[in-house]
């Protein structure tokens, strides 16, 4: 396993001020995620909150370093790639109160969040769909030879999708702009990748693809900014894709309503330990980059815009209940043809 | 005009489009050089090339899902389905995604998604080569679904699919490909996709037909129509979004509706056109609404003599009609 420090690689080509910001993006996601955590537990908001404490590097920074034009196609623990690309908070805010002001104006699901502005694919609940959706939009960047990049994400629990492998291999055949990022958080819901897989590092799978395949710490920011930024320049040159098996690990259980009795708390503990913030946190006071005063100017920036985005959710109407008949078809159509007044009905006898 | 077949009448059809729409590509399995195994993509990789015509490996699902990516991209995706039979592997991208899209994105995305595959039986092929699960799409809200009878409707339709903002799934009957042939106009055209037609007016019973249980509608007309009978045939060409108002229009003139498709009975969407006609036109029946269809057993049993038991034909249409005239 890769780590990018012992490389002796260290975010030269971000300047400070990025630096900081992407530490902004980490902390803002890590505390609107607690607080969400906190206010279902309240009963403030309905559905269920999949937590990505714990995981937050492994999607915030990838689509951190990801551009307005580049597709993220994220699953439903992947709140931090909303956070990376920059989706408004207060949207993401929206989203999880079913809001009418929610990108998918409450129809979908508190964790499905999507945002066609960056590029951002709505998500859905059979896992590892948005790796073949997100080839398809690879497919029509290679044909309409457009710089773009597909990030697309899963847990290694949705390696095992026939649909995971049926995306890698035809992206493999044709060298398409994707990144395949793997989060190996050891647990398919409550089952051990043990119990999942033979293998121990999920990026052997790519060897079957014909494309490079790298396991990485995933809870080591300047490894998982380094490997994935590698990545997307090798698929924006047309050099195909890669696979980035990220290991981390996700503090709470699947959902709120999951106790994750299936784990040992040692192991929870033990990860814990390895918490990607203060890991990054101290890399960039090394750097000169943070230090007492400008982390608490972000902190208290992070706390506004949480509080901001709460207040903007809380106060956005609920959809009108016949607002679910909407968005079915283009224009507003139904499964019943209305005939447009001009139409006139005539016999067509058959013409041979 | 050009008396063309059906099956060349939608290869014709998809190159004027990609002609006209550099957007809009196609692949799927054999597509490529073979040119379909029915030779329902014939030339089109010869002129449109290996970006625009592409060989997929056998992954069905990647198939409906490489349409719903490239779709939300802004292309005008044709997704092949080689036999409506394995479009069961691709059902996870066609109803959780593809049909789904719009509406989980609160009118955020796009997906025209032309899907093509052949479908029915009457040729022996068997269980795995026969089926036309039009009622697994007709379910789905979200989807439009055509079904076409005649070369004309068939190039027709192909366009307004390729014109419009929505998924489509074009079921083309094998049966159909090389026995059915139209005066096709030189010029562009389309056949809307919602109105059904009109294939033969009638005044004592109206029978609802799709895709190659027209041409036996046809036939049973005629037969009645010796036993003193007038029958109004409508082609369901698009099944969704329904044309209730044809539907219902003539059940007002005749009083009586016979339903005929391959499908199975229980759950077929010939139980839905019945539901409509029993919920809104209900004092305008003077006979119970029949059914012809195959029989509630798996699509479509290989040797002959089950096979020709099994579907619906001009005959066993007849049949249905005398029982409702009768009533």
């Amino acid at each position: 396993m890769l780590n990018a420090k012992q490389k002796g690689e260290d975010m030269m080509d971000l300047n400070k001020e990025d630096q900081r910001r992407l530490f902004y993006r980490l902390l803002l996601c890590r505390n609107f995620d607690e607080k969400m955590r906190t206010l279902f537990r309240q009963a403030r908001y309905a559905g269920t909150f999949f937590s990505c404490v714990g995981q937050e590097a492994t999607t915030v920074v990838p689509t951190f370093l990801a551009r307005k034009e580049d597709v993220v196609g994220p699953q439903h623990r992947e709140i931090g790639a909303c956070f990376g690309k920059g989706m408004p908070t207060k949207y993401i805010a929206a989203q999880i109160y079913a809001r009418k002001t929610s990108p998918d104006k409450g129809k979908s699901h508190p964790c499905h969040f999507g945002y066609p502005e960056l590029n951002i694919i709505t998500p859905a609940s059979t896992v590892a769909a948005q790796t073949v959706i997100g080839t398809g939009c690879a497919l029509a960047f290679k044909i309409r030879k457009e710089p773009r990049v597909v990030l697309a994400f899963t847990g290694e629990g949705g390696t095992s999708q026939g649909s995971w492998h049926e995306a890698c291999n035809f992206a493999g055949v044709h060298k398409l702009p994707i990144v395949f990022v793997c989060q190996n958080n050891l647990w398919a819901e409550s089952v051990h990748y043990k119990f999942t897989s033979a293998i121990i590092d999920y990026s052997d799978r790519a060897k079957a693809y014909g494309f490079p395949g790298i396991s990485i710490d995933g809870n080591d920011v300047v490894a998982v900014y380094e490997e994935s930024k590698k990545a997307i320049e090798r698929a924006r040159k047309g050099e195909g894709p890669t696979l980035i098996e990220m290991k981390t690990y996700r503090w709470y259980g699947h959902s709120e309503v999951d106790p994750a009795n299936y784990r040992m708390k040692e192991e929870v503990e033990e990860w814990k330990k390895k918490d990607p913030l203060p890991r990054f946190e101290a890399f960039l006071r090394k750097n000169g980059v943070l230090d007492d005063k400008i982390k608490a100017e972000i902190e208290k920036e992070v706390e506004e815009e949480i509080e901001a985005a709460i207040k903007f959710a809380e106060e956005s109407p609920l959809p009108a209940p016949e607002e679910a008949l909407t968005d079915v078809y283009a224009g507003n159509q139904t499964m019943i043809y209305e005939r447009p007044k001009a139409e006139k009905v005539k016999p067509e006898p058959i013409r041979t | 005009m050009a008396v063309t077949t059906f099956i060349q009448a939608i290869v014709d059809g998809t190159a004027e489009e990609m002609r006209r729409d550099e957007s809009i590509f196609l692949f799927g399995e054999d597509v490529g050089v073979h040119g379909g195994v029915w030779g329902e993509t014939r030339g089109l990789f010869h002129e449109f090339g290996s970006d625009r015509v592409i060989d997929t490996p056998i992954s069905e699902n990647l198939i409906a899902g490489l349409g719903v990516g490239s779709a939300m991209m802004g292309m005008r995706p044709i997704a092949m389905i080689q036999f409506a039979d394995f479009i069961s592997l691709a059902m996870d991208q066609i109803t959780q995604h593809m049909a789904k899209m719009r509406y989980r994105s609160g009118g955020g995305w796009s997906c025209p998604v032309l899907i093509r595959t052949n479908s029915g039986g009457g040729v022996q092929a068997g269980l795995y080569h026969s089926q036309e699960n039009t009622a697994w799409f007709c379910h789905t809200p979200g989807l439009k679904v055509v079904y076409p009878s005649t070369a004309y409707d068939a190039k027709g339709l192909l366009k307004a699919a390729l014109r419009q903002e929505d998924p489509v799934i074009l079921f083309e009957h094998k049966a159909l490909y090389r026995s059915v042939k139209d005066d096709i106009p030189e010029n562009d055209y389309i056949v809307p996709i919602g109105p059904a037609a009109i294939r033969r007016e009638g005044e004592d019973v109206t029978l609802v037909v799709w895709g190659n249980m027209v041409r036996s509608a046809l036939e049973a007309s005629e037969m009645m129509e010796k036993e003193g009978v007038s029958v109004e045939v409508i082609d369901f060409r698009t099944l969704v979004p329904i044309d209730k108002e044809t539907l219902i229009n003539s059940l007002k003139k005749t009083g009586r509706v016979v339903i005929a498709h391959e499908e199975n009975r229980t759950g077929g969407f010939g139980g839905e056109l019945a539901a409509i006609l029993a919920e809104e036109a209900f004092d305008y029946l003077d006979a119970p609404i029949h059914r012809v269809c195959a029989p509630d057993v798996p699509p479509i049993p290989f040797s002959i003599p089950m096979e020709k038991f099994h579907m619906p034909n001009a005959e066993k249409i007849a049949k249905v009609i005398r029982k409702t005239v009768e009533y």
